[in-house]
């Protein structure tokens, strides 16, 4: 099915939404978390682990296959709807008899609607792109009346070896403005010293955001950390990362994981009737951002996180005094700053994000902040920013649970210049 | 040591054969009074394509923050790890940014704010690339 | 002679992930000859500790990999080793001054031979 444009709600100013409170989320449900695929292994294949999430989520929310009608997919989990194969590590095109990589390192919503064996689908989109943008393009799907009750898996994968490696000496197109003076993640660190530098921090300040973070995710069972490195992540593990690029250490890296989830979403009319607590959406908001030149700076992170803050504060028509959990994207985990600065959430100026993480931001504490672990409690899954503040609003985030009253929830990613605002309420008002 | 040889295409080679002349140009918008670097099809401000040229810049600058890379997903820069990155600002606009190792400066010693001037270095015979010492 | 073996994890140690071809029964024979062993990965402290633990031995360092010099500065020993399966392993041993074996080669155990040339 074609692709959907211009649903984005980015142009200024966007009022607000014209669906807020009547779309809804209803339903959650994950695969399993590994580390990466093997590359034969046909169950444990992203288009397998989409499935068991799928099945999970009508579980969850109590409905029969025969009630979709509409499933949104991220195929590939990435920008530019490609699977992480092509895009990230190089993978030998897979033997006859398959003749795709549909259903392996790439999850359409024709290939799961297939294998899912839903009669009553009438509409399809695979074109979702990072975690944040497939969900707001869902909501926006039915509030537009196009599905009613909908399917939205998020695939995302991991293959053997290392990715995105740069071989050989020539530089062409793009990498012709960078590779020359081997810039890179180099990026990452030299805002960060930007911020430093502007405000009198130090990266050491990090350390108590990102072992929040591990405490987090360690108690949520999808987890890649929970099922694979139980062991707690302290300060001192932290501060003894090496350096990827100075500013940005191996431990502000998310590490990227295989595995699905996938969400019911629907009306807020048919969600009374479904069996888990409605959460409301409220509003979502996107912004895509290019750098005045060759770089992107300081100044402009806090620019553009500054209008996507707005543009969700004027669409969702709530100050920041009313969100109670607030879940910045955080990989790289030097990123999060820049939003929880711009959205202001507990009084937050710019400059005081690391006096933030050294308070109380625990689960128990007045500020859970990425109260479900984020992607470095979770590993590169993205969904507990999602399922995260989906269970606490419905109150059966477990060992998780907030102790404050949780009643409006906001998250927002990937990175300051490609970014979506979600907003989640227990009440449709 | 090589390194990645930039690969001029038909947006950049007046860019890449002005470094070859010692002269480094960026765009400019002659309508919006608007230099762009790198360089684009069309002036981000008025759209237009019809007002872009290229002229030279004064090759001064002030470094505005700098990394330093100790992993680099470019794999023939492996062997100079750690290298510094410092981020040069165009004195006559400071919007306009290039990237620099700056030869010689300690890479954990960078004197950020500090002034700079435009250098040449070849990386390959025939290809000149902006590379900036302190002034 | 003293010879300090310091191992990377993930794609070195069968125990990592990826695992690597080097088997706890390696290592232990490592230590049993008296070898000074320990473990220098991209994995946090915590994480190392706790995998040492799990095969009840007691390293004489953990380490982040661009740590390695520390260790040689903190341990002492007449000859220094390190063994891991990336480029960045080698480079740690190599800016270190320590002998250095791919993940591949390390299966074979070439410190018993170390040993033998004394």
């Amino acid at each position: 099915m074609a692709r959907e444009i211009g649903w984005e709600r980015n142009v200024d100013p966007v009022g607000i939404w014209e669906h807020r409170g009547k779309v809804a989320l209803v339903g959650r449900g994950h695969s399993t978390t590994d580390r990466r695929w093997d590359g034969v292994s046909m169950d444990k294949t992203l288009g397998a682990y989409a499935m068991v999430a799928a099945q999970a989520a009508m579980e969850d929310a109590g409905i029969s296959p025969d009630e979709v009608d509409g499933v949104i997919t991220s195929a590939g989990g990435q920008p530019g709807h490609r699977s992480f194969g092509e895009q990230w590590a190089p993978r030998p095109y897979f033997d006859p008899p398959y003749d795709t990589e549909d259903g392996l390192t790439f999850v359409t919503a024709e290939w799961l609607s297939r294998q899912l064996g839903l009669r009553n689908v009438k509409y399809l989109n695979s074109h979702g792109e990072t975690f944040w943008n497939l969900m707001g393009l869902a909501f926006q799907a039915v509030g537009d009346g196009r599905c009613e009750v909908c399917l939205v898996p998020y695939p995302n994968g991991n293959l053997e070896g290392r990715y995105h490696q740069a071989e050989g000496l020539s530089a062409p197109g793009a990498a012709q403005w960078s590779s020359p003076w081997g810039w890179g993640l180099s990026g990452q660190g030299f805002v960060f010293d930007q911020y430093c530098r502007k405000y009198g921090s130090n990266h050491d300040r990090m350390a108590p955001f990102v072992v929040q973070e591990r405490k987090n995710g360690l108690l949520w069972p999808h987890s890649y950390y929970a099922l694979h490195e139980p062991e707690p992540f302290t300060e001192e593990d932290y501060v003894n990362g090496r350096w990827i690029a100075k500013g940005l250490s191996i431990f502000d890296c998310d590490r990227p994981v295989q595995a699905a989830a996938c969400y019911v979403v629907t009306t807020a009319e048919r969600a009374r009737d479904m069996r888990q607590k409605p959460v409301y959406v409220l509003d979502h908001t996107e912004g895509m951002f290019q750098p005045r030149s060759l770089v992107q700076t300081l100044e402009e992170s806090e620019e553009w996180s500054d209008i996507l803050a707005k543009r969700a504060y004027a669409g969702s028509g709530l100050r920041p005094g009313d969100i109670d959990l607030f879940s910045p994207y955080d990989g790289f985990a030097i990123n999060a700053q820049y939003f929880l600065e711009a959205f202001g959430w507990r009084g937050v100026k710019r400059g005081e994000a690391h006096d933030f993480y050294a308070g109380d931001i625990s689960l128990h504490g007045p500020n859970p902040l990425n109260s479900g672990g984020g992607n470095m409690g979770t590993g590169r899954m993205r969904t507990a920013f999602v399922t995260d503040p989906m269970e606490q609003l419905q109150g059966r985030a477990g060992d998780r649970q907030v102790k404050v009253d949780a009643n409006v929830a906001v998250t927002i990613g990937v990175l300051p210049g490609n970014a979506c605002t979600l907003v989640f309420s227990t009440s449709p008002d | 040591m090589p390194r990645p040889i930039p690969i001029p295409d038909d947006l950049s080679r007046p860019f890449w054969d002005g470094c070859n002349e010692r002269r480094l140009l960026v765009q400019y918008c002659t309508y919006c009074d608007r230099k762009q670097f790198p360089p684009e099809p069309d002036c981000r401000e008025c759209g237009w394509h019809f007002h872009l040229t290229w002229i030279q810049t004064t090759g001064r600058g002030v470094i505005i923050g700098s990394s330093v890379t100790y992993d680099s997903r470019i794999v023939a820069w492996h062997d100079q790890q750690p290298y510094l990155n410092a981020v040069i600002s165009l004195e006559e606009d400071p919007v306009i940014h290039f990237h620099s190792n700056l030869p010689g400066v300690p890479v954990h010693d960078v004197p950020v704010g500090a002034a700079v001037i435009v250098d040449f270095i070849e990386v390959t015979p025939g290809q000149l690339i902006p590379e900036w010492k302190l002034a | 002679m003293k010879i300090l073996l310091s191992f990377d994890i993930d794609g070195t140690l069968e125990l990592g992930d990826p695992p690597g071809g080097v088997t706890v029964e390696m290592v232990r024979r490592a230590h049993e000859q008296g070898f000074i062993i320990g473990s220098c990965s991209d994995r946090p402290l915590s994480s190392q500790r706790a995998m040492w633990e799990r095969i009840d031995m007691v390293p004489a360092f953990v380490a982040s990999k661009h740590q390695l010099g520390d260790v040689k500065m903190k341990v002492s020993a007449d000859a220094y080793y390190h063994m891991g399966d990336r480029d960045t392993d080698f480079q740690a041993a190599e800016e270190n001054d320590f002998g250095f074996w791919w993940a591949h080669e390390a299966v074979a155990e070439p410190w018993l031979a170390l040993q033998e040339d004394e």
